[in-house]
């Protein structure tokens, strides 16, 4: 089970920084196909479709809870037990959300696929995509994260909260009660 | 103020309390919004998905955290720090202007405070603090204001995500920028100048002037790239979004090829971690987008314009209260959220009383980067404070006089208009 978690999460961060990898080099081709060839109407629709993609399969498979932006002063300056209720009312609050919306947002989410995409086909078919097809992905991402954090739910019931972003930074290689896989430390982008 | 938007408010305020992040306490609070008005709780996907899928503006975004990573991985900040040292630190006050050059020159690349203060910040310290020249609380409060000036010189995310809730243009705004940078780096090297010759800091060996040229040539490309940049936008070759892909690709060439300091493994890690911190961000700004739905909803720009202008205020003072308000904001809340959540708000007043929306988006930015060293709260503070290990109190102890500094800095940038303006006016802004 833990090899194919790790397994898994190596496969997800390949995907995630693979699409992202793919945008920056669609855009270098945009710019390459205008001045040397005949400018493609397909390179930046396909980079929206990617970006939704990227942030959403992130948000689902390989972004850390220490890596979300966070108001943590009042988290940080609770004793552990009060953090550990506010983790769980979160966690809760995160996991009833997603499914209370879900099912009227795939209702719209499958109502799209009366539009399509304008330029972008598949390369298989030939066929224009159904928006249904992009944005399915916003569906994955509201049932993983209820799942992540109906997990999380348990996880700090059971083995108390979370440590903060900064208490990892300070004391990562001291303390480490909590094996998840892990990458670098990436820096968070600018607040 | 209606009852839905109440519970809405009050679900932000209690799940953002308890460290719900951000971005899916702004998604929750809008579905007890959409829930209690009667309305579909589809439409906060919608509107997130039809937001992304839109704004091709954001994907600079991930593109500059891309190439912001790919410098720090690729010895380009050390590089350009040995360069700056030679430069300027043969100065009173040496290493501390060499700080604030080196903020000057790395904030032309990476476009983020953090990535700043993390990166150029930790090593510049160890100088500082090596055999005791400088105190410890001083050389992290320097380090600290001088990643401030990081997003006001372009390239700039902050800039981006003002672009995005104000429509406002984005090549004026990183032209815009450019000089305020500048002056923040100018007063910021005064005050350390006054303090180094108060305390009477040990001066630096100095670096001997015929190496000069040697650590510029081996810096100079990495200078050249915000000269790239702004070509790129101001030239009309790129848009602004596709100069941030010229830029990562100027970054990859020169740490891959120029300086081999890059493997392929670094860059994979690159686009994994720049994935993980768009994502990051980009709930929030998912966030962002359902809530401007629910503020244009609910009119509230509408009243509070109604409201000023029942009590007939001027543009400076305006300008000024909105200003406290950011400031103290900035004290809580980090800039991200200022700008996509809290300065939406404001634009509509902005636009009636006729204040420029460049010159008050640069008035935001550096405003909300204050914001980022200000205590109590100061994401700066604690991340140098993480990386360092010097206690946060004698970091803040010796905050003061460069805050000081800063906001004095701010107030010249909001009287003179002019002054913020001159730049993209010589390139043809209207405004």
């Amino acid at each position: 089970m833990k090899g194919f978690l790790k397994g898994f999460s190596r496969l997800t961060e390949a995907i995630a920084g693979g699409m992202l990898a793919a945008i920056f080099l669609i855009f270098l081709l945009q710019i390459l196909l205008r001045y040397f060839f005949t400018p493609a109407g397909w390179t930046l629709e396909l980079i929206g479709i990617l970006w939704v993609w990227v942030i959403f399969f992130s948000c689902a498979f390989i972004v850390r809870e220490r890596d979300h932006v966070k108001f943590d002063i009042i988290y940080l300056s609770v004793p552990m037990r009060v953090r550990q209720i506010f983790a769980m009312l979160a966690a809760a609050a995160i996991v009833v959300g997603m499914l209370y919306s879900f099912l009227p947002t795939w209702d719209y989410i499958d109502w799209m696929k009366i539009r399509k995409t304008s330029t972008v086909r598949n390369p298989f078919s030939g066929e224009k995509i159904p928006l249904r097809t992009v944005f399915s992905i916003y569906a994955v991402f509201m049932l993983v994260v209820a799942a992540r954090y109906a997990w999380l739910f348990f996880d700090v019931m059971r083995n108390g909260p979370p440590k903060a972003e900064l208490e990892l930074v300070v004391g990562y290689n001291v303390v480490d009660d909590h094996p998840r896989v892990d990458g670098e430390d990436d820096e968070e982008a600018d607040k | 103020m209606s009852f839905e938007l109440l519970s809405c408010l009050l679900a932000l305020f209690v799940l953002a309390g308890i460290g719900t992040p951000i971005g899916y306490s702004i998604l929750l609070a809008s579905l007890v919004y959409l829930g209690t008005a009667g309305l579909d709780v589809a439409l906060a996907g919608e509107k997130i998905l039809q937001g992304f899928y839109k704004s091709t503006i954001l994907l600079a975004v991930p593109l500059f955290i891309v190439a912001a990573n790919i410098m720090n991985a690729g010895s380009i900040t050390d590089r350009l720090l040995n360069f700056c040292v030679a430069a300027v630190g043969r100065f009173k006050g040496g290493l501390g202007h060499v700080n604030v050059v080196a903020s000057l020159i790395f904030s032309g690349m990476s476009g983020s405070a953090v990535a700043d203060a993390a990166g150029i910040g930790k090593i510049i310290i160890e100088m500082m603090t090596k055999d005791g020249r400088y105190s410890r609380g001083y050389a992290a409060a320097i380090t600290a204001a001088s990643a401030t000036i990081g997003p006001i010189i372009p390239p700039s995310i902050p800039m981006v995500l003002y672009a995005l809730v104000s429509k406002a243009s984005i090549g004026s705004l990183f032209l815009a920028g450019i000089l305020p940078g500048l002056i923040m780096g100018v007063v910021l090297m005064a005050m350390n100048y006054y303090l180094a010759g108060k305390r009477n800091f040990a001066l630096e060996e100095p670096v001997p002037l015929r190496e000069l040229p040697a650590k510029t040539a081996n810096a100079f490309p990495a200078l050249l790239m915000p000269a790239i940049l702004l070509y790129g936008i101001y030239g009309g070759v790129t848009t602004p979004t596709e100069a941030a892909a010229v830029a990562a690709f100027y970054a990859l060439l020169l740490a891959a090829l120029f300086y081999r300091a890059l493997t392929f493994r670094g860059l994979y890690q690159v686009f994994v971690d720049s994935a993980r911190s768009s994502a990051a961000v980009g709930v929030v700004i998912g966030g962002a987008f359902i809530l401007n739905f629910i503020v244009i909803q609910e009119q509230i720009p509408q009243s509070i314009s109604a409201l000023l202008e029942g009590s007939d205020v001027s543009p400076i003072v305006f300008l000024i209260l909105v200003n406290l308000l950011i400031l103290a904001l900035g004290c809580v809340l980090d800039a991200t959220t200022i700008i996509l959540v809290i300065v939406p708000l404001f634009i509509p007043t902005c636009e009636a009383l006729g204040i420029d929306l460049v010159h008050f988006g640069v008035l935001v930015v550096v405003n909300s980067m204050i914001g980022l060293i200000t205590p109590p709260y100061g994401i700066l503070l604690f991340v140098i404070n993480a990386v360092t290990d010097i206690p946060l109190r004698e970091i803040i102890s010796e905050i003061w006089a460069f805050l000081a500094v800063l906001i004095f800095a701010l107030v010249i940038m909001m009287l003179m208009p002019d002054l913020v303006l001159w730049l993209p006016r010589m390139f043809g802004y209207q405004g």
